[in-house]
């Protein structure tokens, strides 16, 4: 058995490290690049999303270099992403792999329970203690993984030299993927941490805090959102973010289990505007509009191109109360940035401006 | 004689503007892009010095449009800035009460909110170019009128005609069967100039505040049927300053004369003399990782001048670095 898998940011290398702790062959896909799109575009229905194709095109590449079982996100009633699996299986089966199995994985459908259960058929029934163990090493990588990008997103922000981060980040994610033990990842993670840390740093920067929220793949996977992330840092925004792998999996595999609702105070915030879940992250991006309008200088909003609860939610924010400036930005297939260059700069820009105006009043 | 040039180069047409010491506008040109921004730019250079003396003292060149930074490159820009700023720079210069403008380009269109002069809140259309000048070009061509007859058609309407606006593939459809079916082409005309402004409010327009003054800008600016459905729709004075079309330049010249007055260095401008040379544009794959990105670069004799596209800083130059 070879297994495969789609990719979203930097999540291969918590998988690829729990897979070969238990001698499962992991077959790792080139990164999303231009040809995944268009392999991915080709082959989909075209009125789906970016995320579908993306991902399909990412099986299509791991198929090619010998994997035979994928594993795709899944799960029921979230959206359409619940039949992706299964059409992506389809899709593969007509492109002549007869023998491809994309198997849906659903962290809060399947539980953590039910999650070592299919990793424990995939690693040919390896003993509990070895699974338990590899899944150890995936979450540390996957949590030091995360902790290091929190501080790239302020750095980024403020680095006398742009572009300084990024490359002790690219080193920092290589050696995360490298080491082996818990003693050299805690290196590892404190180590680039301190570095990222002493990087010079403009004095007379005053980053704006911009949040950025939306649907789940396209928030982080910067190929398809055109690395929305680094563009700001490169105008001096410090980009906030509440969606991590990290947290979500330690709420979604333990403690939601334990009645402890991480989004409780989200849902609430968005309660007077949207009553219930629609599906994707719809409920999500309106309450964290409401909740951060006042921590925030602005919000930029991700949105696959004919996401429902998205476009709800995008349809939703400009009446809210709590108002501070949404950039809704639609991520399709579109591989050049210019388009979103100008419509970042123009947001920045704006920002500016109404800090300086309401600074002026004050005085 | 001191003067402050902004470039514009859009994506159908490129602007340039000349503003004096007093942000007088002396000296403009509009031309057609033609997918070629640099031959555009050269060639508006040449025809703005020639409406210039000879003395002339270019203090300060910016660029704006969706070629900025390869035109801010050709020229030596001090200042490259997005259209939306630039916009509303210029509009705020001889309209300062605007709270509304409406901006409808070649292939973008744009809303921006203002109030009490500050940008508060803006929009863009999104992935599709519905609604733009291209596709109004487009159906003038089709029904082979040019776009001044395409305008003074529309207002001799009697009947609208209902056109579904939400995608110009449709309209155009629906447009083909109305004609089919015997409609007056004035009517049908109107009908769609009724069906863009529509879709625009629908899509661009989506949750935006809009109140008066309004000013309407940009090339489709000067399509007096457009003109009138807004004006339908909104139920509101429509403001169409002259030189509209020459607006995100006129702005940006503002912008590089504060730039100039703020940071006085000199200018970066190249001269007029590079209106004469070639300059050679190419791009290439990078296979340094899986990104794949493509990388185009701008070079001159063989130097190159600046590359972009990479998603890492391993091309990236910029003629200052």
């Amino acid at each position: 058995m070879r297994i495969g898998m789609p990719h979203m940011g930097n999540t291969y290398i918590p998988f690829k490290a729990l897979f070969q702790r238990l001698n499962v062959d992991f077959v790792l896909s080139p990164i999303s690049n231009r040809r995944t799109l268009s392999l991915g575009v080709r082959h989909s229905p075209e009125g789906l999303c970016i995320p579908f194709k993306l991902t399909l095109g990412n099986l299509i590449e791991a198929t090619e270099l010998g994997a035979d079982t994928l594993l795709m996100p899944s799960g029921y009633g979230i959206c359409r992403l619940g039949y992706y699996a299964m059409t992506q299986e389809q899709i593969l089966h007509d492109l002549g792999y007869n023998n491809i199995k994309v198997i849906g994985v659903g962290f809060s459908e399947h539980k953590l329970f039910g999650l070592l259960k299919i990793i424990k058929q995939l690693s040919n029934n390896a003993p509990w203690i070895r699974i338990i163990s590899a899944f150890r090493i995936g979450l540390t990588k996957l949590n030091a993984l995360d902790k290091i990008e929190r501080v790239v997103q302020k750095i980024r922000a403020v680095e006398l030299v742009k572009g300084t981060a990024n490359k002790l980040y690219a080193k920092a994610v290589k050696a995360i993927d490298e080491a082996d033990d818990y003693n050299t990842l805690k290196k590892v993670e404190t180590g680039y941490i301190n570095q990222l840390k002493q990087i010079d740093k403009n004095p007379q920067a005053q980053p704006l805090i911009v949040g950025i929220t939306g649907e789940f793949y396209v928030l982080l996977e910067p190929f398809s959102n055109l690395d929305v992330e680094n563009e700001l840092g490169k105008l001096g925004v410090e980009v906030r973010r509440r969606l991590f792998i990290s947290g979500w999996t330690k709420f979604s595999l333990f403690l939601n289990s334990l009645g402890i609702n991480e989004m409780a105070k989200i849902h609430k915030a968005a309660l007077p505007y949207l009553k219930r879940d629609i599906g994707g992250d719809g409920w999500e991006s309106v309450g964290e509009k409401v909740l951060h309008a006042k921590e925030y200088d602005g919000l930029i909003h991700l949105a696959p191109f004919t996401c429902m609860p998205e476009i709800v939610a995008q349809n939703i924010m400009p009446s809210t109360k709590e108002n501070i400036p949404v950039l809704t930005i639609l991520c399709d297939e579109q591989t050049t940035k210019t388009g979103m260059l100008t419509r970042l700069e123009a947001f920045v820009d704006l920002l500016e401006r109404k800090r300086r105006a309401r600074h002026n009043n004050r005085y | 004689m001191k003067v402050y040039l902004g470039v514009d180069v859009g994506s159908v047409t490129t602007k340039i503007a000349g503003l004096d010491e007093n942000d007088e506008l002396v000296t403009h040109t509009y031309l057609p892009t033609q997918g070629k921004p640099i031959e555009m730019t050269q060639l508006g250079l040449k025809q703005i010095k020639q409406q210039l003396p000879e003395d002339v003292d270019i203090c300060g060149v910016a660029t704006t449009g969706s070629a900025r930074y390869l035109a801010g490159v050709i020229i030596g820009a001090d200042l490259v800035k997005n259209e939306i700023t630039s916009h509303a720079v210029a509009t705020l210069q001889y309209t300062p009460q605007v709270q509304t403008i409406i901006e409808i380009g070649g292939q973008d269109s744009k809303i921006i909110i203002i109030r009490d002069g500050i940008i508060t809140d803006f929009g863009m259309n999104t992935v599709c170019a519905a609604g733009t000048g291209s596709f109004l070009d487009h159906q003038a061509a089709r029904l082979d009128m040019n776009i001044e007859e395409f305008s003074q058609r529309a207002l001799d309407s009697s009947t609208s005609v209902r056109i579904a606006g939400r995608c110009t593939v449709f309209a155009e459809s629906d447009m083909i069967h109305k004609q089919q079916m015997g409609h007056r082409i004035e009517d049908i005309v109107y009908g769609l100039c009724q069906a863009l402004v529509r879709n625009y409010l629908n899509n661009v327009g989506l949750g935006k505040d809009i109140k008066p003054p309004i000013v309407f800008q940009g090339g489709v600016a000067f399509n007096q049927g457009i003109v009138k459905a807004l004006q339908e729709e909104l139920d509101a004075e429509i403001i169409v300053l002259p030189h509209h079309e020459v607006m995100g330049a006129i702005g940006v010249a503002l912008l590089a004369h504060e730039e100039m007055v703020n940071n006085n260095n000199g200018s970066k401008f190249r001269g007029f003399g590079i209106s004469e040379v070639k300059y050679h544009t190419s791009s290439f794959e990078c296979k340094a990782c899986p990104n794949q990105c493509e990388i185009a670069q701008l070079s001159l004799d063989g130097q190159v001048l600046a590359r972009w596209g990479g998603r890492c800083d391993r091309w990236e130059r910029s003629p200052s670095s």
